[in-house]
């Protein structure tokens, strides 16, 4: 029977995440050892007791040149390097060894006669694993290389987790990004005479954050934000789960308390106990010059025209969705004529730790409102989000959005 | 979060104090069963020294009032001020749990 190399089977056991007596058992038949020791005798007794000890292949060098020549086409899991050599010796050996980037974590078991604590100093100062004392005894020499192979696979074993769930994050990510409008929707808005402008970033690989764009069935331009409660893979997925709801529903077909009590009704019975979501729906009438929206415990929308010194605050008090199925949801108004922005943003922007307090809405809007006045709306997010990076760290999702009517 | 609890008339008083996040959840966990085990009918939550609370800490809070609920207890909630008190009214949360001011 040809064994598996043991990186094979500790990336078998990665991707299983599992760690199974068997596996690693099957691992010590597969795991390679190079034996170097200038003494035949030495040898043959080391690779003798390494074989009947279950490590399935084990090659021998006669001295420290050898021994470096072998390392990179046999690829060992396992040095048993012998300290007192003619030539290089093994504290050289080991040092050669560690040098090289791949063999950095390779177990490098020394082996000799010289017992003196500053000898085992120096070989664990060279590099070294771990030390055992000659007259081999076999037993403590299986022992030991069995627990150190065993730790090279548990860490060969995570290391291929970690890099998987990696990238399995990294996918997630790249497919939540695409849930987020492309540029088809954002000129078809602006077509309608709305710049919009975005910032999405999730403060781990995933988040609870998302927004959209629709169209209601009366042709005008309907805009949506959502934060779910707490963030990473579990927040992440309702995100999904509301992109296609959204879709079932039908949302175009109401005005913006409706969808907010539709969803609602349907993350009722999603949402497990103590999660929820707060949302903004918002649709511009043009004609009315106003911008219609539902809040289900969103921030409150800022809201200014060209030379205004202070921005308004739209009222946002709702029940969070997925609470209760008893909620019910208001239509707000906002004036938007020409010229007037909106800011909608997530929660992270006000819950920045500062101090012993936090940046909380009043901080948050204080600082946004300075900014409307110095700058243009095109530069806000851009001067903005480093102003916030720079109070604090954001321990949440961050989305925000400039929507400007031209 | 700190908090200490105190029984006097009948109900349980558990003062919360700094800040109630997702880093809590263990605690909070632990204070749940607690109240679910105790004798007293009403749970009295006094808030003023709370500073701080985030989604998951609301998340909790609702929790806590659906498993009191299960076994015939009240949550009460009172003295919030500041952030606290300006999430709990944005998220009316008057409309789910007693709000005691």
């Amino acid at each position: 029977m040809s064994a598996l190399p043991l990186s094979q089977v500790a990336g078998k056991m990665g991707q299983s995440g599992t760690e199974r007596a068997e596996d690693i058992a099957t691992a010590l038949q597969g795991a390679r050892v190079l034996v170097v020791d200038d003494n035949q005798v030495n040898l043959h007794l080391l690779t003798a007791i390494l074989e009947r000890g279950g490590i399935g292949w084990v090659e021998v060098a006669s001295d420290g040149m050898q021994a470096l020549a072998r390392l990179p086409n046999f690829d060992p899991d396992l040095l048993l390097l012998d300290l007192m050599m003619p030539g290089l010796d093994g504290f050289e050996v080991c040092r050669r060894v560690r040098a090289l980037a791949a063999f950095r974590h390779l177990p490098v078991l020394v082996q000799s006669s010289l017992n003196r604590a500053e000898d085992r100093a120096r070989a664990f100062a060279a590099g070294a694993t771990d030390y055992i004392s000659k007259p081999i005894n076999a037993n403590e020499l299986i022992s030991r290389v069995r627990n150190h192979l065993r730790n090279r696979i548990l860490v060969m074993s995570l290391q291929h987790y970690r890099r998987r769930r990696e990238a399995e994050l990294n996918l997630a990510r790249r497919m939540q990004q695409r849930l987020l409008p492309r540029q088809p929707q954002i000129e078809a808005a602006l077509a309608k005479g709305l710049v919009i402008r975005s910032h999405f970033a999730p403060s781990s690989e995933l988040g609870g954050d998302l927004w959209g764009l629709f169209t209601d069935r009366w042709g005008r331009q309907a805009i949506w934000l959502i934060d779910f409660s707490g963030h990473g893979v579990a927040a992440a997925l309702n995100t999904f789960r509301l992109h296609v709801l959204l879709q079932q529903i039908g949302a175009g077909d109401h005005d913006p308390a409706g969808v907010l009590a539709m969803v609602n009704r349907r993350l009722c019975s999603l949402l497990p106990q103590g999660q929820f979501a707060t949302m903004l729906v918002g649709v511009v009438d043009p004609e009315a010059h106003r911008f219609i929206y539902a809040t289900a415990a969103a921030t409150r929308p800022l809201v200014w025209s060209e030379g205004d010194r202070v921005p308004r605050l739209g009222g946002s008090a709702g029940l969070p969705l997925g609470l209760t199925t008893r909620a019910t949801y208001e239509n707000r108004e906002l004036g938007f004529g020409r010229g007037t922005s909106i800011f909608l943003y997530s929660d992270a922007a006000t819950e920045i730790a500062v101090g012993n307090g936090i940046l909380d809405e009043e901080g948050f809007v204080a600082m946004a409102a300075r900014l409307l006045i110095e700058t243009n709306d095109d530069d806000l997010l851009p001067r903005l989000l480093p102003e916030l990076a720079a109070v604090g760290t954001l321990d949440d999702d961050l989305t925000a959005l400039v929507i400007r009517r031209t | 979060m700190d908090h200490y609890t105190q029984i006097q008339n009948q109900e349980t008083i558990v003062s919360v104090s700094g800040r109630l996040t997702f880093n809590d959840h263990a605690s909070l966990r632990a204070l749940i069963r607690e109240l679910c085990d105790n004798e007293t009918k009403r749970q009295i939550f006094e808030l003023s020294g709370l500073e701080f609370v985030d989604s998951a800490g609301i998340g909790m809070l609702l929790i806590a009032r659906e498993e009191l609920a299960n076994r015939s207890k009240e949550l009460v909630l009172r003295g919030a001020t500041g952030q606290v008190k300006r999430v709990f009214t944005v998220a009316q949360l008057g409309k789910l749990i007693t709000i005691d001011d």
